[in-house]
């Protein structure tokens, strides 16, 4: 149901070509590479919103993602974070956005997203973090080729589908704790879990 | 069961964007005075971002590109109006206040205080309190019927299980009877959301419960 594609190039190298792209973007406000993320994200964005659940503002989403990524671009270090997990941030961000909006109430909403949802790196006092940052996302990446499907298929319910680890688990028909135990495995293989009391 | 930061589980609905915003309110006070649950975060985003790399992709029509150009051409460029950045955290921007020992509390018993601010989420069916605690004041023996997450934002306290400074974080639910108890030279403020009403169970039980509605 899920693939995943071993692409480690990507995170081996330092500079990999999407926050190559992403800086040029921020520092020259260069278009051609603003496209070459387009062409690369965009498809991805579209399937995101549409699998949360927003396939009459899948395109919406992804216009609103792409002008929050060229406004903030100037804010990008590729150091804190990789293009692509700055693009994820940006576009969980808009979609909180978009539903907080399609639910608002007469009532105004006083705290904006951006204040509760943190788009790394854009902590000023943060200390460079680089190499500890790529080789957390080396070792993500390469152990989650190695998850069993069961427990990719509840994280990527999380991530893709909106849902509560509750909600998943009503899904899928297994108890919450079944749920959060497979959770909490795939977390401990990728080693993203280190502080828990239980686990 | 306690823990002064939250648990991973947590930190990834918060990273998956599912959280309500109370909750996210939460996590991102606490995040933004903790570099180690911001790295967690951080490594939960990144997976997040492999989660997304991984799904199929959904070709985007034809004109969205030119209808994005069109947008951004018909606005200064990126960096050219610096806005002035509102220093204060999601909380005080929530309430319009600099100082939360200035908002009207209602006192509900000698040492206690609250502030229901449950009306700034409308959404919400979760109650969402500010609770104060005269330094040194103790808090009526209570327990939980659902869930209460709660995040110090300023003094501490401590419980059976420990001390809670500034910015720690805790979940409790109904296995949990605590007794707080303010300690330090400031009164020990936190936000406090609660998933049912408290349940009071010393000698405090006949009084009113503050926290029921
Ligand atoms: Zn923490």
């Amino acid at each position: 149901m899920t693939t995943l594609e071993p692409t480690a190039h990507r995170a081996d190298s330092p500079r990999d070509p999407w926050s190559q792209l992403l800086e040029k973007v921020g520092k020259h406000q260069d278009r051609e590479a603003f496209q070459s993320l387009f062409q690369h994200f965009g498809p991805q964005i579209k399937h995101y919103a549409i699998a949360n659940g927003l396939p009459h503002q899948a395109e919406e989403l992804v216009q609103e993602v792409f002008i929050s990524i060229w406004r903030r671009s100037c804010l990008y270090d590729w150091r804190k974070a990789a293009a692509s997990t700055w693009i994820f941030t940006i576009a969980r961000n808009q979609r909180v956005d978009l539903l907080r909006k399609l639910r608002r109430t007469n009532k105004e909403i006083t705290v904006e997203t951006e204040d509760l949802w943190q788009v790394p790196g854009e902590q000023e006092d943060e200390p460079v973090t680089s190499l500890h940052r790529l080789m957390s996302e080396r070792r993500i990446r390469e152990s989650l080729v190695h998850l069993p499907e069961e427990q990719i298929t509840v994280i990527a319910k999380v991530y893709m589908e909106q849902k509560s680890h509750q909600t998943v688990a009503e899904e899928l028909d297994i108890p919450l704790g079944t749920v959060k135990s497979r959770v909490r495995l795939a977390l401990k293989k990728l080693k993203v879990l280190l502080q828990d009391q239980k686990s | 069961m306690t823990s002064h930061h939250p648990d991973t589980l947590s930190l990834m609905e918060y990273s998956a964007g599912t959280l309500s915003d109370p909750h996210a309110l939460c996590i991102r006070l606490h995040l933004d005075h903790c570099p180690h649950c911001r790295s967690r975060v951080d490594a939960l985003d990144s997976l997040g971002a492999m989660i997304v790399e991984s799904q199929p992709r959904e070709p985007v029509a034809a004109g969205t590109f030119d209808a994005i150009l069109d947008r951004i051409d018909a606005e200064p460029a990126p960096g050219a109006i610096v806005m002035p950045r509102d220093p204060r955290d999601a909380l005080h921007k929530l309430l319009d206040t600099d100082d939360l020992n200035s908002l009207p509390w209602k006192r509900q018993l000698a040492d206690a205080s609250v502030f229901d601010i449950s009306d700034y989420f409308p959404e919400q069916s979760e109650r969402v309190v500010l609770q104060k605690l005269t330094a040194g004041g103790k808090a009526p023996s209570h327990t939980h019927r659902g869930t209460e997450t709660t995040i110090v934002l300023q003094g501490a306290f401590v419980d059976h299980s420990g001390v809670f400074n500034q910015w720690d974080f805790v979940v409790l639910d109904q296995n949990d009877t605590h007794k707080p108890v303010a300690v330090g030279h400031d009164d020990c403020i936190s936000l406090s959301i609660l998933s049912a009403p408290l349940k009071l169970t010393g000698t405090f039980t006949r009084l009113l419960n503050p926290f029921i509605r």
